[in-house]
């Protein structure tokens, strides 16, 4: 709330947008300014962005300090009178701190003959504003001083504290305490809690409990204001799913001498609100003052980190302004760190308070020198770029999809040489059980989108994708960089269409490996729950598998509803090694003679067998043999296949004659009819 | 004065053109076998004829000339009777040609690859890392001890053994720094994982993020590379603002806004009214962070930046929400095709 800040500001001269604007420059983004719903003319309520780290900002005479740096105003003094009167408050209760770790300073007021009631209205309107809803003077006046200073205050009714006492203690098993909110708190023994003598009364740092909480019939209040270990209250916090204002705060860290200043302002406050009268003095587990730490710089060394040299008198006039007590000698600058300022701790954190207020915009931009020239692609950048590429050259959309998957669909993908290659990464909080196990397959998204693609109607599907795929170890988790496609419904031009087949997809796969060069790969028929029976390929390289093709099995299909067929393929990039480099072969400086071949043969016989059984009965200068057309049908028997090759003879030396390339294509045939028994009719 | 060489091409000729008929096809076989300009019989006759004792040059040359006119008339006759006989019907030109499947970059790939251009050029070379990390490296070696709020706004996915999804693609810095000579000048793109999903937050998405390490590295250094990073990247008219915030690993550390690219700074409902949007976050590292990598912070400094590519995607190319970009959706991706790579 503008006025609110301006309260703790004297010569503020500058208008709200100026202020919200170098708030803004400084580090404090004022994201939303609303005039106030009510309020005066010209007062406004802001949203700032405070950062983690800046926990002494989160209230309004943090924030005013800011504003004074940033040549907002000036801080005014904090002045904190508190009339104290009648009984000493060390006969009315007692303070006992058993964890002191959890708890450095424990500060404690008693307000006794109070009227509970309504706040006022300039109280109610402020809290209202900032979003906190009014609920009577007392608890109001804790609230307002949180948001004033920073410092979370709670109110106990005095007499319901069994045995008018405070104990900071661990909580233990079976303990549990009703919070404000009604909730029943089961408590443990790493909980950090407030009791009385016999039981829980709050959370400490998080909540108090219903229990002991204000009524309107109570008279006497003990007032809390203490410090609380950051780490054991975000624990509990967490543990417990709550988070408050009061929380929010002590787990980024508290200024311990707030505690005390704060619990006399609240003091106060309460007996100007509901009357009654400020007990003498102060239950303080802690009084002791603690040495505040220093920091010293070296101007040389800002102006090089900065690349500038920053002016001496705006570094000291800044440093002055945030309360830091500069003190100069030569070209050492020390500063003293105020209690609130716990993120202090470094050169480089002084740095930052110097340049953030000399502004990011007023710094000087230089290019840092250059280097010896341009950068390289490391690690696997080169390989999964390739990858890529070819995808794309192949003509598939390259697609991203989610590195963690529904788990049963991932173990039907996973049914393949490559993707058992050990056992699947669960995640132990995932998001839903259709994310619930890191991929061994890239297939298990790919293929779900693709489906997706066929259930919205497309007509063709070609999707590709590189990334990683995951397994379990034994020293944790291995990640392997793989290639995988996707193609499914109709390939062809637009007057030519027909479905995908398998030849389609290894066509594809082929194409993708060219991008490696001329690697020798080794197609077989594939045996594995993936793949459906008859129409999935193993491609061995060097022995290993390399890659699966084929289409996409029952088993998976099914639980991703599509009829059409999915035509899959997966690649192992860590198995294609190093790309063969091209090595110039000389043209052929002799014509070709060509003769077809039109064999008849066992479908059991296999093209590539057939193939390498002509390369070796054909003399050394056959130079190609290329498949002209495959028939079966009418004239052929059913466990037949015609296949039709087209031989090509070339000799590097010298022009061939009719005569000896017809020799040598008949002497082929025979072997073929000797060594394979297939004909030539 | 008939020459018998001549007599038998001749005859040839007329033969080959009967055979020929009336189809174009062959009939040019026939034009480029004797009037070819290259190697057809009449070009080595000219050539025959050259090489004669002038004595027999007039006869031959008579008869060469004599031949080639009747080549040429009977080709022309030849051709125009085909030509006369079958008027070919005219291609309806408008009809879509058999274009074969063209791929298409994810918009993400293409972002980043065009990032990767600017800072390769720039002497950053282009590092990687494990996407499943430990709480060392994601975490603990960045200045986030266990217990650190920041660990709040990084909600990680858990894996057994105290693994975790990396959060960030921070880790590859800390892997860099452990590992590489100084200086070192690199970026880390790659994806990475938290547990939010919504409109505008993703459980996987993806991040780039640039290391520069050395001697004498300073804030100005910083501030000129994020400007020159944003003015290749989107527009050299777009004005780059720093504004101080707060990140573990870096100190001091900063937010950079560009001017919002839909509204051109007047405020829209894409910046929410401010006119800016935030594009990256940046910062000195921090020397705790240097520490913890075993680089002495009294001699080297440096700096890092970030950013969400998927981010820069949606906003390069007018994209409405981040999850899209993972549906695999062909109707989206298709619309890449041809990429708009440099």
């Amino acid at each position: 709330m503008l006025s609110w800040v301006l309260d703790h500001l004297v010569d503020s001269r500058v208008g709200a947008a100026e202020l919200a604007q170098r708030l803004t420059a400084v580090g404090f983004n004022v994201e939303l300014r609303e005039p106030v719903a009510g309020g005066a003319a010209g007062d406004e309520v802001w949203e700032v962005d405070i950062t983690t780290n800046r926990v002494d900002a989160m209230n309004h005479r943090g924030l005013a300090r800011e504003a004074a740096a940033a040549g907002g105003g000036t801080l005014r003094p904090l002045a904190v009178n508190v009339v104290e009167g009648g009984a000493p408050v060390r006969d009315l209760a007692q303070v006992v701190v058993e964890d002191a770790d959890g708890c450095p300073r424990y500060c404690a007021r008693v307000v006794r003959g109070v009227k509970v009631g309504p706040s006022p209205p300039w109280l109610a309107s402020r809290l209202a504003a900032c979003g906190v809803r009014p609920i009577n003077n007392v608890v109001d006046a804790t609230n307002y001083v949180l948001l004033d200073l920073g410092q979370p205050l709670h109110a106990f009714d005095l007499d319901l504290l069994a045995g008018r006492e405070v104990r900071v203690r661990r909580g233990s098993a079976g303990e549990v305490l009703r919070t404000l909110d009604g909730v029943e708190r089961q408590l443990a023994g790493e909980d950090l809690i407030i009791a009385d003598a016999r039981r829980p009364i709050a959370l400490a740092g998080i909540m108090g409990g219903a229990d002991t909480e204000i009524r309107a019939e109570t008279r006497d209040v003990l007032l809390e204001s203490a410090t609380f270990h950051p780490r054991r209250v975000r624990r509990t916090a967490h543990r417990l799913g709550l988070k408050t204002e009061a929380s929010h705060r002590f787990e980024r860290g508290a200024d311990r001498t707030m505690a005390r200043t704060a619990v006399d302002a609240c003091a106060a406050l309460i007996a100007r609100l509901a009357g009654g009268e400020v007990a003498l003095g102060v239950l303080d587990s802690a009084p002791e003052v603690v040495q505040a730490p220093e920091i010293s710089f070296s101007l040389a060394r800002l102006a090089a980190f900065a690349g500038f040299g920053v002016p001496v008198e705006f570094v000291l006039t800044v440093l002055q302004r945030l309360e830091l007590a500069p003190v100069r000698h030569g070209d050492v600058v020390t500063c003293t760190v105020p209690p609130f300022r716990g993120d202090l701790e470094l050169p480089e954190d002084l740095y930052e308070e110097i340049l953030r207020h000399w502004g990011y915009d007023r710094l000087p931009a230089v290019l840092p020198p250059a280097t010896g020239g341009p950068g390289q692609r490391l690690g696997f950048w080169p390989v999964t770029e390739r990858a890529r590429r070819a995808l794309v050259a192949v003509g598939a959309a390259e697609a991203i999809t989610y590195s963690f998957v529904d788990g049963e669909l991932e173990a039907l993908m996973a049914a393949s040489p490559l993707g058992q290659r050990g056992e699947p990464v669960p995640l132990i909080n995932p998001l839903s059980s259709r994310t619930s196990v890191l991929r061994r397959s890239l297939l298990a998204g790919l293929a779900e989108a693709a489906a997706a693609n066929l259930r919205r109607g497309a007509s063709s599907v070609l999707l590709g994708e590189v990334g990683r795929a995951f397994f379990a170890t034994e020293a944790g988790v291995r990640e392997e960089e793989r290639a995988a496609l996707v193609l499914a419904g109709e390939v062809g031009s637009w007057e030519e269409r027909r479905g995908a087949d398998f030849f389609d997809l290894k066509g594809l796969v082929e194409g993708f490996l060219a991008a490696w060069g001329g690697q020798s790969v080794q197609w077989r028929p594939a045996s594995c729950q993936l793949l459906a029976g008859g129409e999935g390929a193993e491609i061995v390289l060097a022995g290993e598998v390399a890659a699966v093709a084929g289409r996409l099995g029952a088993a998976a299909a099914g639980k991703l509803d599509v009829a059409t067929p999915l035509w899959v393929a997966e690649v192992d990039l860590s198995a294609l090694g190093e790309v063969a480099p091209v090595t110039f072969e000389p043209l052929p400086r002799f014509p070709a003679v060509t003769a077809d071949l039109t064999v008849r043969h066992d479908v059991k016989l296999t093209y590539q067998e057939l193939v390498r059984a002509i390369w070796a009965a054909a003399p050394a200068w056959l130079a190609e043999v290329t498949p002209v057309v495959r028939y079966r049908g009418e004239g052929v028997a059913a466990s037949e296949v015609k296949t039709t090759l087209r031989l090509t003879y070339r000799h590097s030396d010298r022009s061939l004659t009719q005569e000896e390339v017809n020799i040598a294509h008949f002497a082929v045939m025979e072997r073929l009819a000797a060594d394979l028994g297939v004909r030539f009719d | 004065m008939a020459v018998p060489q001549l007599e038998t091409i001749r005859a040839e000729f007329d033969a080959a053109l009967l055979a020929a008929g009336s189809d174009p096809r062959r009939l040019e076989e026939v034009r480029i076998r004797f009037a070819g300009r290259r190697s057809g019989v009449l070009q080595s006759l000219e050539e025959q004829l050259k090489g004669l004792p002038r004595e027999e040059k007039p006869v031959f040359g008579k008869a060469l000339n004599e031949l080639k006119r009747h080549i040429l008339a009977r080709l022309e006759e030849a051709r125009a009777a085909a030509g006369s006989g079958e008027e070919r019907q005219a291609l309806d030109v408008t009809l879509p040609g058999r274009t074969p499947r063209l791929g298409a970059v994810h918009p993400v790939t293409l972002v980043r690859r065009e990032i990767e251009e600017i800072f390769l050029r720039m002497g950053y070379s282009v590092a990687d890392g494990p996407e499943v990390e430990d709480d060392w490296h994601n975490f603990e070696a960045l200045n986030i001890p266990p217990d650190h709020p920041a660990r709040d706004t990084q909600d990680t996915f858990y894996l057994p053994g105290g693994l975790l999804l990396r959060t960030h693609t921070s880790p590859v810095q800390i892997r860099a720094m452990e590992s590489m000579p100084l200086p070192i000048r690199i970026i880390i793109p790659g994806r990475v994982y938290r547990r939010d999903s919504d409109l505008r937050h993703s459980p996987m998405f993806h991040q780039v993020e640039g290391l520069v390490i050395g001697e004498g590295v300073t804030f100005a250094n910083l501030k000129a590379t994020l400007e020159a990073f944003v003015h290749v990247l989107f527009d050299p008219a777009l004005q780059v603002r720093l504004r101080p915030s707060f990140f573990p690993f870096t100190e001091p550390s900063a937010e950079v806004d560009i001017t919002c690219i839909l509204c051109r700074g007047k405020g829209c409902a894409m910046c929410s009214g401010s006119g800016w949007i935030e594009i990256l976050g940046a910062g000195m590292v921090d020397p705790r962070v240097l520490r913890a990598c075993r680089i002495d912070p009294g001699r080297y400094t440096g700096f890092a930046f970030g950013c969400g590519l998927d981010r820069v995607a949606l906003l390069k190319y007018g994209l409405p929400d981040l999850r899209l970009l993972f549906s695999g959706d062909e109707r989206l991706l298709r619309q890449f095709v041809g990429g708009g790579e440099a």
